[in-house]
């Protein structure tokens, strides 16, 4: 880790330089340091098995480099418990008034907190010099954006890839996954992979009708050329041709081929790869890392024949609170400089998250040295390029993707037809969407 | 303290001694009821306010609406999903969750060796945190990998789906928490077991009584009490079920397990159904609360038709 | 009222060793086609249902993270790994979190006992103005489930400054509708007589009630406290509402359930940790089981 910790601290020192050469403004309210609080789901830096935690540390580190070269902003990073529960938190420290001036959440919460008090409108500060808004990717800014007004900084990008255990194709003198897949090759692939007496399975996916189900539906939908709403989110699109086509794929391998193993809550997925029972998982990057017991390798999303190939990803925000003219400067302040393309670079090489910046992945020799630390990695980096959509940031969302999550599930489950049960949930998303 | 000595007590001094009983009584129960009043009475009341709004917990607005929360409830298709769901798991955890604590708890009022280890062994569930229950039990009726299913299969039955299926998902939730709260109910049947007097049944067995007819006619009339206690303290607890769903099934497969406190509890705290929730999630839980207040007078009033208390 | 039980002793004078409803049973002689009781062939199998999820979360609990992920689960571990204890307990907040749990249930636990038996006092035997009502309002919020006063609730406790101490764990739960409830029914069933002999001699009530009635109501104590025990050990979403950023203030149960979540696939420290979370329970019920079991029986079952 003696790189990592190289990179971090030639960031410090230009981060210094930068700050001590160019922020004038912040010398300003002399004496006492301003100190604001950030709230994060990554953990204690040493893991509870006495090892590193690489997710926390990095953060640390950047909070600890931040605050030694800004001696009048002091940040205070506190882990607050698992991100599943951020949420949660947050509205009640809403409650009471008293929230953090960062805190890191769910894109998908984002269309909510857009009404929350305190909450700062990024639009205008994210356009200024400096911010470089356009570096992070599309989707992004789109996650990012409610209602056409910026709530939220890119905090973690994602995407869904196929991870593929080799050993388990080797045994079945299958050829390891391509680029130019389609479904039906995935599909024919995960029938090879099934036998019942082993209780192999070619696929193992999730069913719990959450939206992880969902976000692994929308991503061959948009392959298809489908899409989740219309253009001003007024009316459900995804029982399309192209979601019909989708589900259709899926409930063939659950119901017809049985090459796929449905995990109805969503917990088992990671053991059975890695203890070698499944051939071929839909993921992202932070998976990887529950596999060491398997020779895994990564590929991108197959294509419907003459589609494209694409995928999707659940951009998670920072959000700021304003707690006072003083503290907001600082937020921002330290925002901008914590979501720099120099620190971005350096959380990743450490924690092993990908870029939330582009122009990081396109650095020449990154995607190698990213792959090379992180095997498997470097494929997540690069098919963020694939990510052309996002999903629609709504208020309403979360209920239009329960809708679809029981549609799909259903549909998995073979009790029903996939165009009946995404026409049913199409017609309830347009009765959500018309009710507001 | 020479008050109250004698056997003959003039009037005034009485009313003294009635009005001295109410200071007193006051002053002894003054600091529970003001803490159950602060932390159990005025939330129900702030509840209630809250389920004539239209709140979430985020928007500090909060206009009231009147009844609409409550009407809303009527048409909502997934509250008579939950009420439906409570109705079957409780149909199914009460009775089941009584009669085996029945029959354990005769079992375990045995004079035989071990009978400290068995008792041990049938409370320790209890104890066993609701998290390492369901992971637990998500493992052992693993459709295709648990160890129920490989027992069954010996036997040349199954597969079955458990929580991996619609039909099977519930059933399932009733053996895991019948598993998990055994042990509470079997002890409160021994304890009132423990609590038969011996004279009774041997003057039951003098009069010739078989050992099916002292247990008929003289111990199970008086596990009666017992017995109430059970199907009322059962029947609360089946249809406020949460931590497990929540764990586990996450009221899935296809809203299977979907159960009311699971809805109100996704509906204040979760955007799963949108915001602004938090008042209709009130309204919600003030249903639940009177059905379980109803359920709970009519059980004590059939109850005590039937049960005899002995003294 | 066909069995008039007048000529029983004071509570607590049951003997668990005597097995009343099992004496009377056994007259009649067995035939013995079984070198042992034929309750072996139920009680046995029961028993070994209802441990095996301990075994295997202590037998998870001492195996390494591969054998964790092994699959099938592996039910029994070779090597005992005990260092996965060493390892949970380093993880510098546990033994925080352990302390913390013990702080807040014994206050709750001590703290209710003496509350709640002062007001079922005054319920069983004091005659006061307002009391049927008190009593009646008291009984009716045992009904309310929790999710309709959680927010509320959270914002009084907020307002009293106590988000993120221990004190948000505490405080709310000093007194308990259940163990006024369970006390006073308890309470009712005492015979009256020494308490009318005493107060003719002049005793106060609170002397009454620490000198005749506390004592012979050891079994019913035991029983509230092993039940509170549980339930503040064991309580889940109220900690996780009000401790929100101070890792320090967690308890054993929030403190596991982040483990879940930062640690999802070291399954063996997790088991670690909840082997420790449970074992307080049941050492708890081992040295209380004769009082809890007596407590239960003489505790008012009779409305």
């Amino acid at each position: 880790m003696k790189r990592a910790a190289i990179v971090l601290a030639a960031v410090a020192l230009v981060a210094a330089a930068c700050s001590s050469g160019g922020s004038a403004s912040s010398q300003t309210s002399a004496g006492a340091p301003v100190h604001i609080t950030l709230w994060h789901g990554y953990g204690n830096v040493i893991a509870a098995n006495g090892q590193t935690n690489y997710e926390a540390k990095s953060l640390n580190d950047l909070v600890n480099a931040f605050n030694a070269s800004h001696p009048d902003v002091q940040v205070d990073a506190k882990y607050v418990g698992s991100n599943d529960n951020a949420y949660q938190k947050l509205t009640v420290a809403l409650q009471g008034g008293d929230p953090p001036d960062v805190t890191y959440q769910y894109g998908t919460s984002l269309a909510a907190l857009a009404d929350a008090p305190g909450i700062i409108d990024l639009t205008d500060t994210v356009k200024g010099d400096g911010w470089n808004w356009n570096d992070f990717y599309p989707g992004e800014q789109a996650a990012a954006t409610v209602d056409g007004h910026v709530y939220g900084v890119p905090a973690l990008v994602d995407n869904l890839a196929i991870v593929y255990n080799k050993a388990l194709f080797d045994a079945a003198g299958l050829s390891y996954p391509t680029a130019d897949w389609t479904w039906s090759d995935f599909a024919a692939a995960a029938k090879a992979l099934t036998n019942p007496a082993t209780k192999q399975f070619g696929l193992a996916f999730p069913a719990d009708a959450s939206e992880d189900t969902v976000w692994h539906f929308d991503a061959m939908l948009w392959e298809g050329g489908g899409d989740i709403l219309n253009a001003d989110n007024t009316q459900a699109m995804f029982n399309s041709a192209a979601g019909v086509q989708a589900l259709t794929t899926l409930q063939q391998m659950a119901v017809t081929d049985k090459s796929m193993y449905l995990d109805l809550q969503n917990t088992k997925i990671d053991d059975l790869f890695n203890s070698g029972h499944v051939g071929m998982v839909l993921t992202g990057p932070w998976a990887l890392s529950s596999y060491p017991d398997v020779h895994y390798g990564v590929q991108i999303m197959p294509a419907y024949p003459g589609g494209s190939h694409q995928t999707i990803s659940g951009p998670d925000m920072w959000v700021m609170f304003d707690n006072g003219d003083a503290r907001k400067a600082a937020t921002l302040e330290f925002m901008q400089w914590f979501t720099a393309a120099a620190q971005v670079q350096a959380d990743s090489m450490t924690s092993g998250h990908l870029p939330t910046r582009a122009s990081v992945v396109a650095e020449p020799g990154f995607v190698k040295a990213f792959g090379k630390k992180f095997p498997g990695e470097d494929v997540f980096a690069e098919n963020l390029k694939n990510v052309a959509k996002a999903r629609p940031t709504l208020q309403t969302y979360d209920q239009i993707s329960q809708i679809m999550g029981q549609a799909i599930v259903k549909a998995l489950l073979g009790q029903a037809d996939p165009k009946q049960a995404l026409d049913d949930a199409a017609n309830q998303v347009n009765q959500v969407l018309a009710g507001g | 303290m020479a008050t109250a000595a004698a056997s003959v007590r003039p009037p005034g001094r009485l009313r003294r001694a009635v009005a001295s009983d109410h200071v007193a009584g006051w002053m002894f129960v003054l600091p529970s009821v003001l803490l159950i009043v602060l932390f159990g009475l005025i939330p129900v009341v702030w509840g209630f306010v809250l389920s004539l709004q239209k709140a979430g917990l985020i928007s500090p607005s909060r206009p009231f609406t009147g009844l609409s929360n409550y009407q809303h409830i009527a048409s909502d298709p997934l509250a008579r999903t939950a009420a439906v769901n409570a109705a079957y798991y409780t149909f199914l955890f009460v009775p089941i969750s009584i009669v085996l604590a029945l029959f354990l708890a005769i079992a375990l009022n045995q004079k035989i060796r071990l009978i400290r280890f068995y008792r041990l062994a049938v409370f320790i569930p209890v104890a066993v945190s609701t998290i390492a229950t369901g992971i637990m039990f998500l493992w052992l009726f693993d459709k295709e990998f648990g160890l129920a299913n490989f027992l069954f299969s010996k036997v040349g039955l199954g597969p079955f789906g458990y929580f991996d299926s619609p039909q099977g998902a519930m059933p399932a939730l009733v053996v895991m928490t019948v598993w998990g709260w055994l042990g509470f109910d079997t002890i409160v049947y021994l304890a009132a077991l423990q609590g038969v007097p011996a004279e009774l049944i041997e003057a039951a067995a003098v009069d010739g009584a078989g050992r099916w007819s002292q247990f008929r006619n003289v111990v199970l009339p008086l596990l009666g009490p017992a017995t109430l206690l059970l199907v009322v303290w059962s029947t609360i607890s089946a249809l406020q079920l949460f931590d497990e769903v929540y764990f586990v099934t996450h009221g899935g497969p296809l809203n299977r397990t979907f159960v009311p406190v699971f809805y109100i509890y996704r509906l204040a705290f979760t955007s799963s159904y949108g915001f602004s929730k938090a008042g209709y999630a009130a309204a919600l839980a003030y249903v639940l609360f009177l059905v379980i207040l109803a359920l709970t007078l009519i059980q004590f009033w059939l109850g005590n038709r039937v049960v005899h208390y002995s003294s | 009222m066909s069995i008039a039980v007048t000529d029983r002793t004071a509570p607590g004078a049951v003997d668990t060793q005597t097995l009343p409803g099992e004496t009377g049973m056994v007259e009649r002689p067995r035939a013995r086609w079984l070198p042992f009781s034929p309750w072996h062939l139920l009680l046995m199998p029961t028993a070994i249902v209802m441990l095996i999820p301990l075994v295997w979360m202590l037998a998870t609990s001492l195996e390494t993270i591969g054998q964790t992920r092994h699959f099938p689960p592996i039910l029994w571990p070779g090597r005992f790994q005990w260092s996965n204890y060493t390892a949970t307990l380093r993880a510098a907040p546990f033994a925080r979190w352990f302390w913390n749990t013990t702080v807040v249930t014994t206050v709750v636990v001590l703290s209710n006992l003496l509350l709640c038996s002062l007001a079922a006092y005054a319920f069983a035997r004091i005659r006061f103005l307002g009391k049927q009502v008190t009593y009646f309002l008291l009984l009716a919020t045992l009904m309310v489930p929790l999710q309709v006063v959680l927010i509320p609730t959270f914002l009084i406790v907020k307002r009293m400054g106590l988000i993120d101490h221990l004190g948000a764990l505490i405080v709310p739960n000093l007194a308990n509708v259940f163990g006024v409830f369970m006390l006073t029914q308890f309470f009712r069933t005492l015979p009256i007589e020494l308490e009318e002999a005493a107060r003719i001699d002049g005793a106060s009530r609170l002397k009454i009630l620490f000198t005749i009635v506390l004592p012979l109501s050891l079994p019913a104590l035991a029983t509230l406290a092993v039940i509170q025990f549980l339930w503040t050990w064991n309580d889940f979403l109220w900690p996780l509402v009000t401790i929100i950023n101070n890792t320090n203030a967690f308890t054993i149960q929030l403190g596991l359930q982040n483990f879940q979540g930062a640690h999802a696939t070291d399954w063996n420290l997790l088991m670690a940790g909840n082997v420790m979370a449970t074992l307080p329970m049941l050492i708890l019920f081992l040295a209380a089981q004769r009082w809890f079991v007596r407590g239960i029986a003489t505790q008012g079952l009779k409305g």
